[in-house]
């Protein structure tokens, strides 16, 4: 008996397999997951290729312009600050500090998230309906301003602006994954696995969790870019990271008192914000586009 | 009817959590919490006294807390501890002015983002289409200090063409009526309107357009998107098939329809866009809440934090819920109301 097959192969791609075959299709997705892929490279191994110690000053190379400049110098590829920190090394030491908190702290949100969220779209009644609705109301208070109250209450550092932004974005994740989990457990296959005599945490793991990861990492990676924003926007707020830490807002915020005499100290750790939020946005849109068309195809 | 109790129940709800953590704030911050409900230093024994039986602070917490909810609703929400005023009176001057400054924002994303979202989700997948989604995507990626600094360097101090701080030239004494500086100019007589305007106008440009930068992207992105879903419709190729020209189709079919989805997104915009307004303020000088707030929090001042977060959050609320609730209405079909990824 003739044997049907859907695909010409004889290995079928598995959905996983398809998405990023759709992924890689898109050139300025992929554009952007090398770039993604370099800032990750970057906040691992960055102070292994810093040519200096980000924190060490130099008095006799104050304000040096960049290398590109008629008076720079190769020594100091991004020149200078106004207390002689190299700045190649800083923006390197800044992207761990920034990028490596961010992406910490979006998996701290997202388990959070999801276990709530799992649990309120489990459970169903008057209760879990105002829960829920209440959630979704505080979901609308801006980050600034639970990064603000924290501060008030803790005190300002790195931690604790990490604090205030994990818990900024908890109810995205638990508003996702509840509709999610909503949706989902009307379907037959977890009517099958429920017929089968699978207990709700069997269920979850077995039948949804599996489901439910390529909905986390497309709202993982619209998370990592407004945590990315907001850790520097803390930063240069002097509410998050304080000065002597090399992150990309508190460097930006340094390099504002020297900003019209040594424009590089700003353009420069902006620059590297900008790119690195826009990677991940790249390849969230990416991401996102390449699920579409896998599921029309 | 019964949609409006439920929202009702909500956003009552909702101010009552919020005004539980404001309270709750008094006993976090640290410091007396008699001094962070007040904003009053006693002086001696018998004035602290009789201040904590005023505020109800030997009572349970929950004697006080209803005390303190009273106190909300009348008016009374305490005193800076920088300026000793009432603090109603200081939001009352710096909560418009956010307000104002996001206003135009939105509306200037509105402007441009619906209609060249429309236009590029008709040209879908062709070089304009990708274009301007290109374009769209890299300024919904400008962090928005960095933009206004950027902003700033180049049109305040390279090019002289628009100033640096503030909301109008100090020159013009503009009394403080609708909070709104635009209509407060037309409604001042002792000075001129025509001149004072134009100058609001050169104050205004720099932090509204960093704001609205990133706005329009997204509304672009969210526009050219739900078009796109609209096209898709079987609707779309049976209006095409009866032979409907494009212009009618796309004012009868596709535009009303295409326009449903943006309003709850709208919703989890606003957030966005009054944070970005409260870092702009502070880059700009602009005496709007998030400022304020920040200035409070450099000189620790408690009582006008734990006000300010109260305000701030119920704007903020109110706004995304009666969004909804004009989205609910409006659109009976969506069952919950769902909010979408840009």
């Amino acid at each position: 008996m003739a044997q049907f097959n859907l695909y010409q192969e004889e290995s079928q791609p598995t959905p996983w397999q398809r998405t990023w075959q759709e992924f890689r299709a898109s050139h300025i997705a992929f554009t952007g997951f090398i770039v993604l892929g370099l800032f990750f490279f970057i906040s691992v191994f960055g102070p292994l290729v810093a040519p200096y110690d980000p924190l060490q000053q130099n008095i006799d190379a104050l304000l040096v312009p960049p290398s590109w400049e008629a008076n720079g110098t190769i020594s100091h590829l991004f020149g200078t600050d106004a207390l002689g920190r190299d700045v190649f090394s800083r923006i390197l030491a800044g992207c761990q500090v920034t990028f490596g908190s961010a992406i910490l702290l979006v998996l701290i949100a997202m388990l959070i998230g999801v276990s709530i969220g799992t649990v309120a779209g489990m459970t169903s009644g008057v209760r879990s309906s105002v829960i829920n609705h209440t959630l979704d109301a505080l979901m609308a208070i801006p980050t600034l301003l639970i990064a603000i109250i924290i501060v008030a209450i803790l005190g300002t550092g790195l931690v604790n602006s990490m604090w205030a932004i994990t818990l900024a974005l908890i109810p995205q994740f638990i508003h996702h994954t509840r509709s999610f989990v909503r949706t989902e457990m009307k379907k037959e296959y977890v009517l099958a696995s429920k017929l089968d005599g699978a207990n709700p945490q069997q269920l979850f793991f077995h039948s949804i969790l599996p489901n439910m990861i390529e909905m986390l990492v497309v709202q993982g990676s619209l998370a990592l870019s407004i945590a990315v924003i907001d850790i520097s926007a803390l930063g240069f707020l002097n509410l998050g990271a304080q000065p002597p830490l090399p992150e990309l807002g508190v460097i930006l915020a340094d390099g504002l008192d020297v900003a019209y005499i040594a424009p590089w100290n700003v353009a420069l750790p902006g620059l590297t914000i900008f790119l690195m939020v826009l990677a991940i946005n790249v390849v969230g849109d990416g991401l996102r586009s390449a699920l579409r068309k896998r599921l029309t195809h | 009817m019964q949609i409006l109790i439920r929202y009702s129940t909500l956003f009552v709800l909702t101010l009552l959590v919020l005004a539980a953590l404001s309270f709750a704030l008094a006993y976090l911050f640290p410091g007396d919490v008699l001094v962070n409900l007040t904003g009053i230093t006693p002086h001696n024994e018998i004035q602290r006294e009789a201040l904590i039986r005023q505020y109800q602070l030997d009572e349970p917490y929950l004697f006080q807390f209803l005390y303190y909810v009273q106190q909300l609703l009348q008016g009374n929400w305490g005193y800076s501890f920088i300026s000793g005023l009432p603090l109603r009176d200081e939001i009352a001057v710096a909560m418009p002015a956010t307000i104002e400054l996001s206003t135009y924002a939105l509306l200037t994303a509105l402007f441009l983002g619906v209609p060249i979202g429309c236009y590029a989700g008709l040209k879908s997948y062709t070089k304009t289409d990708y274009t301007i989604n290109s374009l769209s995507m890299v300024s919904y990626s400008f962090p928005v200090f960095w933009i206004a600094l950027v902003f700033i360097l180049i049109f305040s101090l390279e090019l002289g063409i628009a100033p640096l701080s503030g909301r109008v030239s100090l020159l013009f004494d503009v009394p403080n009526v609708s909070g709104f500086v635009l209509i407060d100019i037309l409604l001042a007589d002792n000075i001129d309107s025509g001149l004072a305007f134009v100058d609001a106008l050169h104050h205004l440009i720099l932090p509204t357009a960093s704001i609205a930068l990133i706005s329009t992207a997204s509304m672009i992105r969210i526009t050219r998107r739900s078009v796109i879903d609209v096209l898709k419709s079987p609707y779309i190729a049976a209006a095409e098939s009866r032979g409907l020209s494009k212009r009618k189709i796309f004012f009868q079919h596709i535009l009303r329809n295409a326009l449903l989805p943006i309003l709850p997104l709208m919703a989890i915009q606003i957030t966005t866009l009054i944070t970005n307004a409260m870092i702009v303020e502070t880059l700009f000088s602009w005496p709007g809440i998030g400022n304020w707030l920040i200035q409070a929090i450099y000189q620790r001042d408690y009582p006008a934090l734990r006000v300010g977060m109260l305000a701030v959050a119920t704007v903020v609320i109110s706004f995304t819920i009666l969004i909804d609730l004009f989205n609910r209405l409006i659109d009976p079909s969506r069952e919950k109301y769902e909010r979408g990824a840009i």
